[in-house]
């Protein structure tokens, strides 16, 4: 499987993860513009964006009648999609590639779902594998202040098609700690830098860039 | 994949296109509601949630094989969810017109590879039956032509660039699938049956085959006659 070896493409991959409020985009987006202004070509793609099926699978988690294996082949087409078109001819390119969400993803939060582990890692077998992967990490109780903060969690972002609790926040507190837990046994495995979440943005940026430039190799 | 313990029965036709598998499941259909029994049919590519974007998306010739691949399982995926499990359980005979195995056959010629879409598929249901119609090429191709006035894009390998010619892209493409069949007919114990036979004959058997299958279990009806 593509996913458990280092790729050879000129260009480097970089991927961010965490659950939602985690404050991953926020530091992917001031990492973008800096590496643009230092003159480094970037292209940027996250999750549940591909032309293909994006739409298609907005729409079926409106009608909330996704049983998970559905709901997990459906994001990976769209990933396997966004691989195939945008990732790898940018790899190929020499181009630094950010990703906001990547297979690891689906991983947390398809086996929360109840998705066999071993199964969602076959299917995802494609994947290339990352220069270097963050993970934002969070307490649940931030993660659900962040989000609650700002909106209601949805449907399947709370887990609600999995009956946990009828409590639209309780279930999304059952939910997203089910899919840390699954994020955290993957830092070893897949070799996470593990990035303080809850400091202030600037802290965790100068962090990030720090990271970020020992694996692009820039001086 | 794993066995079912629902009260109906998931019966399978395979074959390449142009075999007659449509046919023969109408036939089928219709004889089995006759003899009193609850018949749902699916075929493959037909979902409600994801068929449009697979026609969608060979219009555009904008497919590679991993993404052919998953969007294939994910139809499967939401009709087992949404049609064949709910009439299994409501002891329907669910006929299928192509099954896991096309996706075997296909996405293996186009490249992808063979364990891994195997794995995929682990979340489908064992079928009761399987029925191989097979066809030797050159008839096969002469059917096509015919009918369907001229050969697809897809069904010839063009995307994977096999050859530029479509007629041999065709056979190429078409002559590795049935390879991929027979394999696995072997292994799976598929019921093969010969499709440059007549129509009522091919029927025939498949009725046959089916009676003993509804008669040795609970299910059984009137069927006693072929």
């Amino acid at each position: 499987m593509r996913l458990n070896k280092k790729h050879d493409f000129p260009g480097k991959l970089i991927v961010v993860e965490g659950v939602d409020g985690s404050g991953k985009s926020t530091q992917l987006d001031l990492l973008r513009n800096w590496l643009i202004s230092r003159g480094q070509s970037v292209i940027f793609t996250e999750w549940n964006s591909s032309r293909l099926i994006s739409k298609t699978i907005k729409q079926a988690k409106r009608s909330n009648s996704l049983i998970p294996n559905t709901f997990s082949l459906l994001h990976a087409t769209d990933f396997a999609d966004r691989l195939e078109n945008i990732i790898i001819p940018a790899l190929k390119a020499g181009l630094v590639v950010l990703a906001d969400r990547y297979c690891f993803t689906a991983f947390a939060r398809d086996v929360a779902r109840g998705v066999d582990r071993e199964w969602v890692r076959n299917l995802y077998g494609f994947s290339v594998r990352p220069d270097g992967a963050f993970y934002f990490q969070v307490p649940i109780e931030v993660s659900l202040a962040r989000i609650a903060n700002s909106r209601m969690p949805g449907y399947y972002e709370s887990g609600m098609d999995m009956g946990l609790s009828s409590d639209p926040m309780q279930s999304f507190q059952i939910f997203q700690s089910r899919i840390i837990n699954e994020y955290n046994q993957m830092v070893d495995e897949y070799g996470f830098y593990t990035m303080p979440a809850t400091q202030a943005i600037h802290e965790q940026q100068v962090l990030f860039r720090e990271h970020a430039t020992k694996i692009l190799n820039l001086t | 994949m794993h066995n079912h313990d629902y009260p109906g029965k998931l019966v399978v036709i395979e074959g390449t296109d142009g075999v007659g598998r449509s046919t023969q499941v109408e036939m089928l259909q219709n004889w089995l509601q006759v003899e009193g029994f609850g018949v749902s049919t699916t075929a493959w590519k037909s979902s409600q949630l994801i068929s449009k974007v697979i026609e969608k998306a060979k219009e555009k010739n904008a497919l590679n094989t991993i993404t052919f691949s998953l969007l294939y399982a994910t139809d499967l995926a939401d009709r087992l969810h949404s049609t064949i499990i709910p009439a299994l359980k409501a002891g329907h005979i669910v006929l299928a017109d192509r099954y896991v195995y096309t996706a075997f056959a296909r996405d293996v010629v186009r490249g992808a590879d063979s364990t891994w879409v195997r794995k995929i598929y682990d979340f489908a249901i064992k079928p009761d039956r399987v029925f191989y119609l097979k066809m030797p090429l050159d008839p096969l191709l002469r059917r096509i032509i015919t009918t369907r006035g001229g050969l697809d894009f897809y069904e010839s390998g063009r995307d994977i660039g096999i050859s530029t010619d479509l007629y041999q892209s065709f056979k190429l493409y078409q002559s590795q699938i049935m390879f991929e069949f027979e394999r696995m007919a072997e292994a799976n114990r598929f019921i093969t049956l010969n499709a440059e036979d007549p129509v009522e004959a091919i029927q025939k058997v498949l009725r046959r085959e089916l009676g003993t299958l509804l008669m040795d279990e609970t299910l059984s009806g009137s069927i006693v006659r072929s």
